[in-house]
């Protein structure tokens, strides 16, 4: 959720409301309001605010000269228009703009006349300025509004009432400024957090987590990381970075991933009991996040969502993308479908013939699959192949890669982009199991389920988080994809980090069972939490995951995708370690139709 | 004076624009590569870009990922390739600059790496996925083993990053013709020539200029506003063509004659 904190006039307030979470501070510049601060202070604040906190200034009915004159001398990221400005004024205004309009069936009727790049705040009036009514009537307004647009929601918003206010609006963002303050302008710490906390409790529709960990500045965590592009890609890839740290600070950009994540994904996704597998591994109760229940059935659509909309933003007719078992093929397709861009999936032959589903799924979504005939003719090829496109179409044609891998910003990027999975299921088990997990799984292909769902518990000591690799028929070269058991730090495709290869430094050939996990190398990130020990990782062979799909099948009416039964395999030892009264979440990153002709063809006894 | 800064003084002196070629070391094995390099200097080639065999040749077009996977199926590997250089470098006068992906190298060891190849008689490296901003550490290592350490230059390379380039470069700047992969192609696009003229103006450092050049008009038209034109790919197709007749060293000589040939209107290749 985004949340504001507005009319800031202290430094020490901005930073507090940066810490607790707030991805933006407001300031207000008209001259007769009572927390009205001068240019020259807003701008001593901004020049301390982290680099993921937006500065946004607001104004009433100010020259639009002066507003950017403020802008730009300020540092300021958006300007929040409060006044009688018209939609040619916000047009004109050539800034980033938040329009506040009131939370009034007027309004709600001229809501289409703002154009989509300007975010719109209502501002429903509370009770006391109403005169005791007001207030609900205001927030069916503004629930009508937030199903238009990406909606931020103000007035007289308090750490008692914006749960409420979220519930039934279901804005993509809050915004308050007295209800959090000891006096105007100067905000009450105690107060503030509370905010936080109810709207962390609240917010419905996760929002990524931007900002919160970035690597270094040349993309490194720890030894892991960093750019290794041939030259032509230098460039489109700084260019991708300044890009995405922009958008990222944008409110707009925020809210409508926001919207579509709830109104198109069908975030957030639940967190399923799975008491019937429980049962049976005889250990802690596990919970499911169900990731399989996204729009296209896999967690993979949650960062296509978010990589399209920066494609777009970034003006590029063109998408490409690298697809191993298809989900994220399937995930880039729809994402352009839906926001009219040309989709190019470069798939392995081999993965094309075992997920063949996917292929025509692609193809139905309107997207070109290009078959890659180079290599193993699995992922690897197939990103090989799509780093080729790219290197001879930078000016026209994003790269939607489909993993936390790759050269800096797309581990960050696809990470922060998946972190709505691990924000979900924490608040999701604290509802629901009134703790914290033991242990969170997930499977570990390229990474971006698991670093998604670990990163909302990286800072809860407590909470073990297991990666699972895929084990395949057995730790020889060729016969896994396990490249912390078996693999060394290197360079492949352009990041630092563990990979298979053999000792002249060519890249080993992988095997899985599921096309998702059968890849060389391992997200960046991945391996420096593993360096510190935060993460650990372990193996589910073939043969475990085959078993798991069915165990899974059979007892909890769910078939996962065989990537995601890796996760379940893992996560039978991981239940009985946490012993009864423990709980554990397995991540179920996705679903398993994809896979029928490959557990078909090795039925088991069991099954038959 | 190291050979490479030896051979542009020479080609300055002489007033003409050099020759640069490129094969995959150990394409089709690793005794006719020897004999490929050889007949490449013989035939008058500048200076010789000898390529590592990688597994994700993600920086080349078909041709050279094909060379790669031959001369990995005959065995070729970083190694051998530096075994290769060891071999024809009493013979062979031109400098030779190991073109090679980073991982390999890492794989060795950047120390080992680098004495190894100057003990091989190598001049210099040029990695292809290693950009200016991860090549500090890896320039000192190559500079205190006197190899060169040669930078690519694209046409989306900023100005600021040609000034770092030409710092931290030394020998040669290689300026890429064009976006995209390695591949011979059929016309020296317009925007390479602006390309070199850009890293003039930074620098004094000879520009090589590569990536689709392919026939003698091409090398001609380059050799107008570069130090050196580089052909890889089209002699590289020379050597899978003739790879399994008698015919195949004659026939990488003749055509590396051809290519130096001057202009008289009649030797433009189809």
């Amino acid at each position: 959720m985004f949340v504001k904190i507005c009319g800031i006039t202290r430094l020490e307030d901005a930073l507090l409301s940066a810490d607790l979470g707030a991805s933006a501070v407001g300031f207000v510049f008209a001259p007769d309001s009572p927390r009205a601060i001068a240019p020259e202070q807003a701008r001593a604040i901004v020049e301390h605010l982290p680099a993921c906190v937006s500065a946004i200034g607001v104004f009433v009915d100010a020259p639009v000269g002066q507003v950017r004159e403020i802008a730009a001398f300020a540092g300021l990221s958006a300007v929040q228009l409060h006044g009688r400005e018209t939609p040619a004024d916000a047009a004109s205004a050539g800034l980033r703009v938040v329009k506040a309009v009131p939370a009034t069936r007027e309004a709600l009727d001229g809501l289409g006349a703002w154009p989509v790049s300007v975010t719109l705040l209502a501002d429903a009036m509370d009770g006391a300025r109403r005169g005791g009514t007001g207030r609900a009537a205001d927030w069916a307004v503004a629930r009508e509004m937030a199903r238009c647009r990406p909606l931020l929601l103000a007035g007289g918003l308090t750490p008692d009432t914006v749960a409420q206010a979220i519930r039934e609006v279901r804005p993509a963002g809050v915004d308050v400024s007295s209800g959090v303050e000891l006096a105007p302008g100067i905000k009450d710490a105690a107060a503030l957090r509370r905010f936080f906390e109810a709207v962390g409790r609240e917010s419905s529709e996760g929002l990524p987590a931007f900002g919160r960990r970035d690597p270094d500045e040349r993309g490194y965590f720890g030894a892991y990381g960093g750019r290794f592009v041939p030259e032509t890609l230098v460039a489109p890839v700084e260019q991708l970075e300044q890009a995405y740290l922009e958008a990222r600070r944008d409110p707009a950009f925020a809210t409508e991933l926001s919207a579509l994540f709830a109104g198109y994904v069908g975030r957030p996704t639940p967190l399923s009991e799975a008491s019937r597998l429980s049962a049976a591994f005889g250990g802690a109760r596990v919970f499911l996040k169900r990731e399989d229940l996204t729009h296209t059935g896999a967690h993979k659509i949650n960062n296509a969502l978010g990589q399209a909309l920066l494609a777009r933003r970034m003006g590029k007719t063109r998408v490409i993308a690298e697809t191993g078992a298809g989900q994220h093929g399937v995930a880039a397709a729809t994402a352009c479908a839906l926001l009219g861009l040309r989709c190019e999936v470069y798939m392995g032959a081999e993965d094309m013939r075992r997920q063949a589903p996917n292929v025509a799924r692609m193809r139905w979504l309107g997207a070109t699959v290009r078959r890659v005939d180079g290599g193993s003719r699995t992922l690897k090829d197939a990103i090989n192949e799509a780093m080729r496109d790219w290197v001879a179409r930078v000016d026209d044609t994003y790269y939607l890669l489909g993993s936390a891998l790759g050269p800096h910003p797309y581990p960050l990027m696809v990470r922060e982009f998946q972190s709505v999975i691990g924000a979900e299921a924490r608040r999701q088990v604290l509802a629901q199991a009134g703790r914290l997990p033991d242990a969170v799984v997930a499977c570990v292909g390229g990474g971006s389920n698991a670093i998604g769902i670990f990163d909302g518990f990286l800072d809860d000591a407590g909470v073990r988080l297991v990666g699972v690799e895929a084990g395949g028929v057995a730790l020889d070269p060729g016969r896994h994809a396990a490249r912390f058991a078996a693999g060394s730090p290197g360079v492949l495709q352009g990041t630092r980090t563990y990979i298979l290869q053999d000792a002249d430094g060519n890249i080993e050939p992988t095997h899985s069972v599921s096309a998702g996990m059968d890849y060389a190398a391992v997200g960046p990130e991945h391996a420096w939490l593993r360096e510190s020990g935060r993460t650990e990782y372990r193996l589910a062979s073939d043969q475990e995951a085959r078993a798991a799909f069915e165990e899974l099948a059979r007892l909890e009416g769910i078939l996962p995708a065989l990537e995601s039964a890796h996760a379940v395999a893992g996560a039978r030892r991981v239940a009985r370690e946490a012993g009864p009264g423990g709980v554990v979440i397995v991540n179920l990153s996705g679903r398993g139709d994809k896979d029928m002709d490959t557990m078909g063809e090795g039925l088991t006894d069991a099954a038959s | 004076m190291p050979r490479l800064e030896e051979t542009f003084a020479a080609l300055r002196a002489q007033g003409r624009a050099g020759l640069v070629t490129y094969v995959t070391a150990g394409d089709p094995d690793l005794d006719r590569s020897a004999q490929v390099i050889l007949a490449l200097d013989r035939a008058g080639a500048d200076v010789l870009e000898v390529g590592v065999p990688f597994s994700d040749p993600v920086a080349d077009g078909p041709v050279i990922e094909r060379a790669a996977e031959r001369a990995r199926a005959a065995g070729g590997t970083l190694a051998t390739t530096l075994d290769l250089v060891a071999r024809v470098r009493p013979a062979v006068r031109a400098p030779i600059v190991l073109f090679t992906y980073v991982n390999p190298v890492l794989a060795m060891g950047e120390g080992r790496f680098a004495a190894r190849a100057r003990a091989a008689g190598a001049d210099a490296v040029l990695a292809l996925d290693l950009p200016l901003e991860e090549a500090g550490l890896f320039r000192r290592t190559m500079a205190s083993a006197g190899l060169d350490l040669v930078f690519l230059l694209s046409p989306t390379t900023t100005d600021e990053r040609i000034a770092r380039a030409a710092d931290l470069g030394s020998g040669f700047l290689y300026a890429i013709s064009r976006l995209g992969v390695t591949g011979a192609r059929d016309a020296v696009p317009p925007a390479a020539r602006a390309l070199v003229e850009r890293i003039r103006r930074r620098t004094s450092l000879p520009v090589a200029l590569g990536f689709g050049l392919s026939r003698p008009d091409h090398v001609r038209q380059v050799g107008r506003f570069a130090d050196a034109a580089v052909v890889g790919s089209a002699l590289v197709s020379v050597i899978a063509e003739a790879a399994a007749s008698p015919e195949l060293i004659p026939r990488v000589e003749q055509f590396v004659r051809r290519l130096r040939e001057p202009g008289d209107g009649r030797t433009e290749a189809p």
